[in-house]
């Protein structure tokens, strides 16, 4: 938590020195809480100021590691807000006060829940060994420790009786545990003990107020390795001071109850199986770091385990479902096969309507790093060689005898790639929207497109009522054909040219991004080499002002050199060698496209490199000497600043490395969805800033910010994003130039700027 | 520093709404803290527990079809619900009025509905069949036949608000459920729309969404909890609607509920794993903002108001 420069101020000594080499300590202060100057250029600061200082940027919540197990860290209280990073960890009790068959019955049952879910263990991570003073000795709470040790679990010794705890301590050597017994009486003993053993000490007490005490004195004394107990008075109690203490700490920045805790659930539901399972869900809600049951049943973990492993997620990973085969209405082996990506919503909406349609049909499921159809396909993450990988790793040519394939109908291009890959297959193009598909099913539609292919000579269907589509054709890569330029191309019979553009220029640059493959009419156009939607495109934003012209052509798998290069020339020819940012998950085809790329107006963008699985996308720019858009993410959007700016640095130094100006690297933040991640935009501003303050320059798809609103508002919250962006210093957009009001904010912008000199007239220039 | 407590009251509120009339109406909302945060101020309104009764003669569970033996009809089964203490209102449930299904007509609902008004004393929730056009009919319908019941549809959506606010609140009276699908952008605009109609926001419940523990539930908790922050610290009124949750639909589907005692002999009783996955859904639900929960299980009712009566 960073300390704002009031703050500071108010603990230095006011006397305007100048020691430190400002003029007051107000603007010492202010420089202290910038950065620029470390807090040890005051030689007057008081020991207790200086605590206070180092207290207030220590993270707000300990973090420990118990046997490998994490627990504490936490910085937020909500999951939206930030990932909550120590999942709650679920221990069993057992106590002396049992008999030695009922406690060897309790610690041979802790082991029966242990299952994997996604990729996760679920199991009872903990011992809890409990000392009932009234009805054991310290002999018998020792003789327990050893044998719950036995199970190789980190134990936690909840024992208040300080001989028997030191009995508990030596048993438990060599095992991984915590000590939960200080109280505020016997506090300094155990703390001892505790601090002997180097093991996390528990306190409890009466109420916060005395809990606080005893932490404070702990503190004083020097340990720090604490863990509270939220008490067992009352399930009212142990809610109302499990929420207080983090509350407490997180909100109100109190460290002292900025320590993990401990419930003990078995103790509060006083032996009502039902409510323990209430109470286990309450507080891995809210929010135990340790919750302590009887006895784990599977009744209670099921829902538990899928219960904490949903709370302790990233927040902003793409909702993903799992790959594989989902049979729907009672599917078997010979029900036909719908295809679609990993991304929930698609998911949720496709399986929806399947079944809606009460036709048996194998939903499969591939991997498409959890984007929609259509962006998993136009960044190569939903391709022929991704649907082949997924068929070969699930078996699906064994698992499946039905040799139907209903691919979604916006990726209709895909059909003949995919069905070079799987020839065994019938490939159908399916519906476009998953509402329709009720009726196509229904109604058999698909079985009019289907062709058998075990059938020696293939039985052309019946193509009669289905004009969208042939018996699959093999797919023929067509060679591209020679570049027509068409003389200056007309809109309102003005004719188009393009101005030019001088890289040195500070004014903005907008990357027009309408020649896309994701439009149905630009991907039917790249499909047949058909120029005219391409050139229309290119001129409509190029009469609108844009300064370089992105051009997307999809995954391109079959043709992608080819294309591109066919693309690059198109549009450099006709308008006067426009700059372009070339645009595919297929590196070959950018490599090809700068072969035939004219530098006049710019050098050509690499759209785009990231810090992870498209790294090298640097390395391509570096050696042609091309820029680069890098994206500053890895897998999935960065969790905050700091990672943004860690993954920029990378790819800064990867870039240098390689003998590229730090002007031909144009950092992304990644604009997000405000229907989403409305909490998230200031970060990407700041973001921006944060690049701008080391002479950085930045892109990126701005109109992201608008995904999903109604047409008339894109436009007005588009325009305030570039505003505040440029504000922040973004030098560069990837947008619709076609919007007029976005294009009038940026001219006005760079006016403010100062990097174009005001004329009456300037938004018409 | 000793410990300052800060409670977190804020100056916004929940909306208060009654459902059903005379001494078994009950109110939802009103509280202007955090949901079950009754240590930082008094919660006037403890959060309710509804009973999901559905028409299908099939239950989901051995318990379930034990609990509910004898009772032929829906008000039977409505009344024999009603009847268990801790049980706040009913939803009557019309699954058999989907069209792709046992296509029960519109009037044979009303009758139904109507019969279940006779049986029961404690306020009434009506859920439809999820098919978006027999629903609105339905709703609207029931309405005027239960008029002065106070009752409450569940629910109007995107899709259909218009048809929903207008015949069951506009026109009869009663409260109206805006239902999204976690998203917080969505049961916002919802809402808006709704209100645009002319319906008051007080008589106005939202169902944000639900799903089982296990199943995507991180998104119920973050629009649960978003809606209650935005409601609550930024006052903002068109997201003030209490909350009711549907948790027995969803729990009772998934194959932790349902999977057969044969098939993963570790796992025990069925009967036991769907209480549990009910109970716990619920709790979950109530420690994120829902101010009310409905349920199917007996066994699960008496253990979330236990729990709830606990926390207040």
């Amino acid at each position: 938590m960073a300390l704002k420069g009031l703050d500071i101020f108010k603990l230095t000594p006011r006397t305007n020195c100048k020691d430190c080499g400002c003029p007051t300590c107000m603007a010492f202060a202010m420089k202290v809480a910038s950065g620029a100057l470390p807090i040890e250029k005051c030689p007057h600061m008081s020991d207790a100021a200086l605590s206070t200082l180092s207290e207030a940027t220590a993270p707000p919540m300990k973090t420990y590691k118990v046997g490998g197990l994490s627990l504490g860290g936490e910085t937020v209280l909500s999951r939206h807000e930030k990932t909550l990073v120590s999942k709650t960890l679920y221990a069993v009790h057992v106590c002396d006060c049992m008999d030695e068959a009922q406690q060897d019955e309790v610690l041979s049952k802790l082991s029966l829940v242990d299952y994997e879910r996604i990729g996760e263990r679920m199991y009872v991570e903990m011992v809890y060994v409990n000392h009932n003073a009234a009805k054991a000795s310290a002999g018998d709470y020792a003789k327990l420790v050893t044998k719950a040790k036995a199970l190789g679990r980190p134990l936690v010794l909840s024992c208040t009786d300080v001989d028997a705890a030191k009995a508990g301590v030596e048993a438990a050597k060599g095992a991984d545990f915590i000590l939960n017994g200080a109280t505020p009486d016997n506090y300094a003993d155990m703390s001892k003990l505790a601090t002997d053993a180097k093991v996390l000490l528990g306190v409890r007490a009466g109420d916060l107020a005395a809990l606080h005490a005893v932490v404070e004195k702990l503190e004083a004394s020097g340990n720090k390795n604490l863990i509270l107990d939220v008490g067992t008075a009352s399930i009212k109690d142990a809610y109302a001071n499990a929420v207080q203490i983090r509350r407490t700490a997180l909100k109100d920045g109190d460290r002292s109850f900025g320590y993990p805790s401990i419930v003990n659930v078995a103790k509060l539901a006083g032996g009502d199986a039902h409510l323990e399972a209430a109470l286990l869900s309450l507080f891995t809600c809210k929010y135990g770091s340790i919750v302590v049951c009887s006895e784990m049943t599977y009744a209670k973990a099921l829902p538990l385990y899928g219960l904490r492993q949903n709370i302790f997620t990233d927040p902003q990973k793409p909702m993903k479902v799992e790959p594989g085969i989902y049979p729907i209405n009672g599917a078997d082996e010979n029900s036909p096969c719908c295809l679609t990506v990993d991304f929930a919503l698609t998911y949720f909406l496709v399986s929806g309507e399947l079944e809606r349609s009460k036709v048996p049909v194998n939903l499969l499921i591939t991997d498409a790093s959890g984007m929609s159809v259509l962006t998993a396909w136009a960044a190569g993450k939903f391709s022929s060689s991704s649907i082949k990988k997924f068929f070969d790793e699930f078996d699906i040519n064994n698992k499946i005898k039905s040799r139907a394939l209903i691919i979604p109908g916006k990726v209709a291009v895909m059909k003949g790639e995919i069905q070079d890959k799987l020839p065994g297959w019938s490939v159908i193009v399916g519906t476009t929207e998953a509402v329709q598909l009720v009726k196509y099913l229904r109604d058999e539609e698909w079985k009019k497109s289907y062709v058998d292919k075990s059938a020696p000579a293939a039985a052309a269907a019946d193509g009669s009522a289905a004009p969208a589509e042939a018996p699959a054709p093999k797919k023929v890569v067509k060679p591209a054909p020679p570049i027509v330029v068409t003389g200056p191309y007309m809109i309102d019979d003005k004719p188009v040219t393009y101005k030019g553009h001088d890289p040195a220029s500070q004014t903005f640059v907008t990357i027009g991004e309408r020649i896309h493959c994701i439009s149905p009419a630009i991907r039917r156009a790249m499909d047949s080499y058909d120029e005219g939607p391409i050139l229309k495109r290119a001129a409509e934003q190029i009469a609108a002002g844009a300064t370089y012209l992105d051009v997307n052509i999809g995954p391109a798998e079959s043709n992608g050199p080819e294309l591109m290069q066919w693309a690059v020339q198109l549009l450099q020819q006709n308008f006067n060698n426009v700059p372009l940012a070339l645009d595919t998950a297929n590196q070959k085809a950018i490599e090809a496209g700068i072969k035939v790329y004219n530098r006049t107006n710019g050098k050509p963008i690499v759209n785009s490199a990231d810090a992870g699985s498209r790294i090298s996308n640097i390395d391509l720019a570096a050696a042609n000497d091309a820029i680069v858009i890098a994206l500053c993410s890895a897998d999935g959007i960065a969790k905050d600043n700091e990672e943004r700016m860690m993954h920029c640095h990378n790819m800064l130094e990867r870039g240098l490395h390689l003998g590229m100006e730090s002007d031909d690297l144009w950092f992304d933040p990644l604009f997000l969805v405000v229907k989403g991640m409305q909490d998230k935009q200031m970060d990407v501003l700041n973001a921006i800033k944060l690049f701008s303050d080391e002479g950085l320059k930045s892109t990126g798809g701005l109109s992201n910010n608008s995904n999903g609103m109604p047409k008339h508002i894109r436009p007005i919250m588009d325009s305030a994003m570039v505003a505040m962006a440029m504000m922040q210093g973004l030098t560069s957009a990837i947008i619709n130039p076609c919007d007029q009001r976005m294009m009038e904010t940026i001219k006005s912008c760079d006016i403010l700027k100062n990097h174009s000199l005001y004329a009456d007239s300037y938004l018409e220039i | 520093m000793p410990f300052a407590k800060k409670p977190q009251v804020f100056s916004a509120k929940i909306n208060e709404l009654t459902l059903g009339t005379g001494d078994k109406a009950t109110t939802l909302g009103g509280q202007n803290v955090f949901n079950l945060y009754t240590f930082d101020a008094p919660i006037a309104n403890r959060p309710k527990i509804g009973i999901d009764v559905s028409d299908d003669p099939d239950q989901p569970s051995a318990g379930l079809a034990e609990f509910y033996a004898g009772c032929d009809t829906l008000a039977a089964k409505a009344a024999k619900a009603a009847a268990l203490d801790n049980v706040d209102f009913v939803c009557i449930r019309f699954d058999m009025a989907d069209p792709n299904g046992a296509n029960k007509s519109v009037e044979d609902c009303v009758a139904d509905a109507k019969a279940v008004a006779e049986a029961v004393d404690k306020p009434i929730v009506v859920a439809g069949c999820k098919n978006t056009e027999k629903d609105a009919e339905l709703f609207s319908k029931v309405s005027e036949a239960l008029q002065g019941k106070n009752i409450l549809v569940l629910s109007a959506k995107e899709e259909d608000y218009k048809t929903v606010a207008a015949g069951a609140s506009l026109a009869y009276g009663q409260k109206v459920g805006a239902e999204s699908a976690v998203d917080i952008n969505l049961a916002k605009q919802l809402n808006v729309l709704i209100t645009q109609m002319g319906v008051k926001g007080e008589n106005v419940a939202m169902n944000i969404g639900s799903a089982a523990a296990g199943y995507g539930f991180e998104y119920v908790v973050s629009t649960l909890e978003r809606v209650k922050a935005a409601a609550l610290s930024q006052n903002d009124n068109t997201l003030q609607m209490p909350i009711i949750t549907p948790v027995g639909v969803e729990t009772w589907g998934v194959k932790e509920s349902t999977a057969p005692e044969d098939e993963n002999p570790g796992w025990g009783s069925a009967e036991e794993r769907g209480i549990d996955m009910e109970v716990e859904t619920a709790a979950a639900c109530l420690a994120y903002g829902s101010d009310a929960v409905i349920l199917k299980h007996p066994a699960s009712i008496a253990t979330v108001s236990q729990l709830i009566a606990a926390l207040m």
